[in-house]
């Protein structure tokens, strides 16, 4: 009994009086405003759909994962959302390993309604095939230290969890095409979940017998206060739970200012969460985007001496037509044909080639896309046989080739599409392939002046 | 395993962060010397190497020891700290002193005091007192008397707010000459403060502003240089009165 009481944290009266006093004036003991709010911090971690979150000195960790399982009678096309807390002891010497106190079963409570009556998560959307298989999502809530007000900082941590997890997609099949196929987040890029918006829990802690009202209360507020409300609002000002269990009673003029507040607030962290989840989603996606590092669209300039001559650039035309014969079903039409019509100019950034540097392509057939069946492997071997610094000059004599082929062969509207679809060439290319490959190799060069001398 | 001896540069570890297993002192130079050892030091044969992780201190001509700063406090005699009254019993008070255990505080140990004016101490109440007794296996014992039997300051401190620290931060409180973050404070504002060797604080002014400024000073003031401190007690003046 004398060690429980030497582990507990004890308040004395003086705080007790000079927090109600200060109070009376409108002044915190932390300098804030009775209506601010700690400072928030959101932070991510590495797999989808995890949140660490601190409001001043109140630390809360969030997890959300999914699992396959069996709907609810009642309900068979829809998934399922449950939240778990967990109130670790290093929280607060008041808290104790084992069963969920009163508190941490209110809290857990409080949250799940936030989210589930007020339809934030799409549930419909969780579901695979009505009847069987639906989508469980749960989250869990870890408390890891407690300085005050965790209902609003463990929801935040709830909301940014959810905003940043990710599904594995699936798709039916099996023989009877009813067996769900659970695709590998490598294979098959996760989904997030739907939500439609964002529930933001605003705490109230009322002193003075409702005479006081601040937002935000630390541990010692908390300790002290007569009586704590929880409303929990979304950013359009809909009121989608409010939670008043117990305490000192305060008037009907009270709570609807507080509810005015609370909409006020509630905007705030919304935007404050949005951002968050917003950086975390632009750096998962550079992080995706670095494994296919081939892709840097080069700052290209243009050497002086680049044509040769007529000669060539003849004998490109009929290289660039033979080329395209022999390309049309397979060949991705961003890569080459990605070239504006209307300009020879050749160090424009939209002219999406995928080598970093000419130096560094050898040529060989592993870098080759689909479309290299077409194209004979002599191709590939007499590229080799050129030395380095010739290499650009062909791939800018193969540009102007296909400009004019380009301008023959009305070829207008693969050029439009593939001016489109350089814009958003970066984010799936896979294999480096350059001009110099549709090249033809010398040998077969010189054997072609005739005819295309002939032409002009 | 190598030792690296910092025997020959004795002095250049002094007001150094040590950690546990540095060498301070290789005796087998000296003979014929006492060495007195304050906490975090210990001898091992002939060596004294440190056992706690902070700073070296040392002070003529022979007191060595390591400072460092905790959130919680391991008692010690004669220390001066500021405790929470948690129970009254018959024969004492249980008094909470950030320590492991709770302490005792015997009625008696007042000055003048005898059975018939025991003073009432409610539970919550903020003590000045001065610890008597402190062994590892046993709870510590206090008083609110000094060495002679006078009450000194000791006793229950009315009004007022208090905020807890650590160690560090209130031993630097308490040295001497004065911490510059209370003497720029003291220039401007008037406040009383009763700093506790354990971490806590209690500060008191005429009005409630002025404590809150003063605790948020003091408590932001912990990794400041002295220079610092007096900046930032200027910031905050001109915040105030500006």
């Amino acid at each position: 009994m004398e060690q429980r009481l030497a582990n507990t944290w004890h308040m004395t009266i003086n705080e007790k009086k000079f927090i109600e006093s200060a109070l009376s004036k409108n002044i915190r003991v932390d300098g804030r405003s009775p209506v601010d709010y700690r400072q928030l911090t959101i932070k991510f971690g590495r797999e989808d759909g995890s949140s660490e979150v601190q409001l001043g000195e109140t630390h809360v960790i969030g997890l959300v994962s999914g699992q396959i399982v069996q709907p609810y009678r009642d309900r068979p096309n829809e998934g399922t959302l449950a939240i778990f807390t967990e109130f670790s002891p290093m929280a607060d010497p008041a808290f104790e390993p084992g069963r969920p106190g009163e508190f941490a079963i209110e809290l857990g409570r409080l949250i799940d309604r936030g989210l589930r009556e007020s339809r934030a998560v799409d549930m419909e959307s969780l579901c695979i095939v009505a009847g069987k298989s639906v989508w469980a999502i749960r989250v869990d809530l870890h408390i890891l230290d407690n300085g005050g007000n965790l209902i609003d900082t463990a929801n935040i941590a709830a909301l940014a969890a959810l905003l940043t997890y990710r599904k594995p997609e699936c798709t039916l099949g099996g023989e009877n095409g009813q067996d769900v196929v659970v695709h590998d987040p490598e294979v098959r890029e996760p989904l997030p979940l739907i939500i439609h918006h964002m529930p933001v829990a605003v705490t109230f802690a009322f002193f003075n017998e409702g005479d006081a009202m601040v937002i935000d209360p630390t541990h010692k507020e908390e300790a002290i206060m007569g009586g704590r409300m929880t409303a929990t609002l979304n950013s359009n000002g809909d009121v989608c739970a409010v939670q008043k269990a117990g305490g000192d009673g305060v008037s009907l003029s009270v709570i609807t200012h507080c509810l005015r507040l609370a909409a006020l607030k509630a905007v705030d962290i919304t935007s404050k969460i949005k951002n968050a989840v917003d950086s975390y989603n632009t750096a998962r996606a550079l992080r995706k985007v670095k494994r296919h590092n081939a892709l840097v669209a080069p700052d290209i300039t243009v050497p002086d001496s680049v044509m040769k001559g007529n000669q060539i650039g003849q004998l490109a035309e009929h290289q660039a037509q033979k080329f395209k014969e022999e390309s049309t079903k397979t060949f991705d039409t961003e890569t080459v044909v990605g070239i504006p019509k209307e300009t020879v100019l050749f160090n424009k950034k939209n002219i999406n080639f995928i080598r970093k540097d000419s130096d560094s392509f050898i040529g060989g057939p592993s870098n080759w896309d689909p479309y290299s069946q077409s194209i004979p492997p002599t191709f590939v071997r007499s590229s080799q046989i050129f030395p380095g610094s010739s290499t650009v000059d062909h791939k800018k004599e193969a540009r102007t080739m296909l400009i004019e082929s380009n301008s023959e062969e009305t070829k207008s509207n693969n050029a439009s599409s593939g001016l489109s679809r350089t814009s958003s060439m970066s984010q799936q290319r896979t294999t480096p392939k350059s001009l110099k490959d549709a090249v033809k190799p010398k040998s077969e060069r010189k054997n072609r002046p005739s005819p295309a001398s002939a032409a002009n | 395993m190598e030792v690296e001896t910092s025997s020959s540069s004795t002095a250049s570890l002094v007001d150094k962060a040590v950690v546990p297993g540095d060498i301070v002192l290789d005796l087998t130079s000296m003979s014929d010397q006492t060495i007195r050892l304050g906490a975090g030091l210990r001898q091992y044969s002939d060596v004294l190497s440190v056992v706690k992780a902070g700073k070296l201190k040392f002070k003529k001509p022979n007191k060595y020891w390591v400072e460092s700063s905790q959130k919680r406090y391991a008692p010690s005699v004669e220390d001066t700290v500021l405790g929470i009254v948690v129970d009254a019993r018959a024969d004492n008070f249980l008094v909470d002193i950030k320590g492991p255990t709770l302490a005792f505080l015997p009625v008696l140990a007042f000055e003048g005091g005898t059975r018939r004016n025991i003073p009432k101490f409610e539970i919550g109440t903020l003590l000045y007192v001065r610890v008597v007794k402190a062994n590892s296996c046993m709870n510590p014992e206090l008083s609110c008397t000094d060495a002679s039997g006078k009450a000194a300051e000791f006793g229950s401190l009315k009004e007022g707010y208090m905020f807890d620290t650590s160690t560090g931060l209130a031993r630097m409180l308490l040295s001497s000459p004065t911490c510059p973050i209370l003497e720029a404070l003291g220039r401007k504002l008037s406040y009383e403060i009763a700093v506790g060797l354990n971490g806590r604080v209690w500060v008191n002014a005429s009005s409630p502003s002025t404590v809150i400024l003063v605790s948020n000073a003091i408590m932001r003031s912990e990794f400041l240089s002295d220079v610092q401190q007096k900046i930032l007690v200027e910031k905050l003046m001109q915040r105030v009165q500006g």
